[in-house]
């Protein structure tokens, strides 16, 4: 175990500078040399992943962000940056996972990023649920033509089967309006998934009208996205509503509510972006 | 402007452009920057009958933590309307306003409706104390200056 903590922290600050430069393979290869001095810091395994994730070396961000949690599972940055690397991967579930730990981390050491990594929380849930979405209705494309592609050979043999030009002429038809009568009840259960687009007002932050994700509630009842109103106390130490004194320790998590946003959202990624 | 304010204000302009209470129409709003409302008091205020009034509301980076600056704008048919909290260059002196005054979850519509009612109670013919004073040496932003509410009864 190489532990020089001087030589790695000056190498580390030539790499910030670099990558504040835009210098990123320049600066990935001053963090490497900083690992190489003191493989025990994980601040410069997620400095390299950072810098990595620019790099769009997705990978090498995964393994450096896994040997920064081996040294310190409660670090939000290697949380983040493995969302964001396994969301580039489309790996959806291990970029929700990750995503969502980084929020909590977040939210319990009021870090100032909680906002941002609200986001990038609705982000990879909302990408997930499109995937999903894709395939359910790749799969509901494929019944409907594999379905419709039986009536046509069931058809074919039942018209083959009638000897009469005029009853086979009939059986045809019957199977046409059959068929089309099929292709109308797909496209009408198609068009209403299109149509229940509606986000719940009980759903949604009166402070920046998104989707809630962590909704907390104030000593008056009324329920605010955690990183908006922190947002607002940091400014503004009053509740919104009543402007009576407000304290962030004054906030509690609204379980059941946060329950109901997480079950609509998974049903509905689509409302991310709404 | 941050996401939050891009987006929040997205759905303002949404909400606005479907809909808006009596006597407030919006009349200019092509980017999330500077909106332009048009007011009428709506009872037979004699102060205000027959008139409308033009409102700028500019939108900065950090709204709707921060309140917008809001203020009445003046041109042909659109004059400043005559009130002792309200001065001769359009200057608004409303707490709601004020960086002290302003909650997030005020918006658009609701300043709009605070400012018509403002209008509808009032019963004086006049501006602020010391308006052509503080209109010729005025240089802050509406919503950094400290106004001293002498007039509380207004």
């Amino acid at each position: 175990m190489a532990r020089d903590t001087v030589k790695a922290g000056l190498l580390k600050a030539d790499g910030n500078k670099r990558f504040q430069n835009g210098d990123f393979v320049g600066a990935e290869s001053l963090y490497s040399k900083a690992i190489i001095a003191d493989d025990t810091n994980p601040a410069l395994y997620t400095n390299r992943a950072m810098a990595r994730l620019k790099l769009s070396l997705w990978d090498s961000v995964i393994a450096d962000c896994q040997s920064c949690l081996k040294l310190n599972d409660e670090s939000m940055k290697a949380h983040y940056y493995l969302a964001q690397a396994y969301l580039e991967l489309r790996a959806f579930d291990d970029a929700v996972t990750h995503a969502s730990r980084a929020r909590e981390i977040c939210a319990h050491t009021n870090d100032k990023s909680l906002a941002q990594v609200t986001t990038l929380a609705l982000r990879c849930k909302k990408d997930r649920w499109e995937d999903s979405e894709k395939r359910r209705k790749r799969a509901h494309k494929e019944l409907e033509e594999d379905v419709l592609g039986m009536m046509r050979r069931e058809k074919a043999d039942s018209t083959d089967a009638v000897a009469d030009e005029g009853d086979r002429r009939q059986v045809a038809e019957e199977w046409d309006a059959k068929m089309a009568q099929l292709a109308r009840v797909f496209e009408a259960a198609r068009t209403d998934e299109d149509k229940r687009r509606e986000v719940p007002e009980w759903a949604v932050d009166d402070i920046t009208f998104a989707f809630m994700v962590d909704p907390v509630i104030t000593v008056s009842g009324q329920s605010y996205e955690r990183a908006s109103i922190m947002e607002h106390l940091r400014r503004q130490p009053t509740d919104p509503l009543t402007r009576d004194p407000l304290k962030p320790s004054d906030l509690r998590p609204n379980l059941a509510l946060r329950k109901a946003c997480e079950e609509f959202l998974d049903q509905n990624g689509w409302a991310v972006d709404w | 402007m941050s996401s939050l304010g891009t987006k929040r204000l997205g759905k303002e302009l949404a909400k606005v452009s479907k809909s808006l209470p009596p006597g407030i129409t919006l009349v200019k709003a092509d980017d999330l920057q500077e909106w332009l409302l048009d007011i009428q008091v709506l009872d037979q205020n004699p102060i205000y009958a027959g008139e409308t009034y033009r409102l700028k509301f500019r939108f900065g980076k950090q709204y709707p933590i921060e309140p917008p600056e809001v203020v009445f704008t003046k041109q042909e048919n659109r004059p400043i309307p005559m009130h002792p909290h309200i001065y001769s260059n359009g200057i608004i002196c409303l707490d709601l306003l004020g960086s002290s005054g302003w909650s997030p979850v005020q918006n658009v519509e609701s300043v709009c409706m605070s400012i018509q009612s403002m209008l509808t109670g009032n019963t004086k013919n006049h501006r602020p104390e010391g308006d052509a004073d503080f209109v010729s040496t005025n240089k802050a932003r509406p919503k950094d200056i400290e106004f001293y509410y002498h007039d509380n009864e207004v």
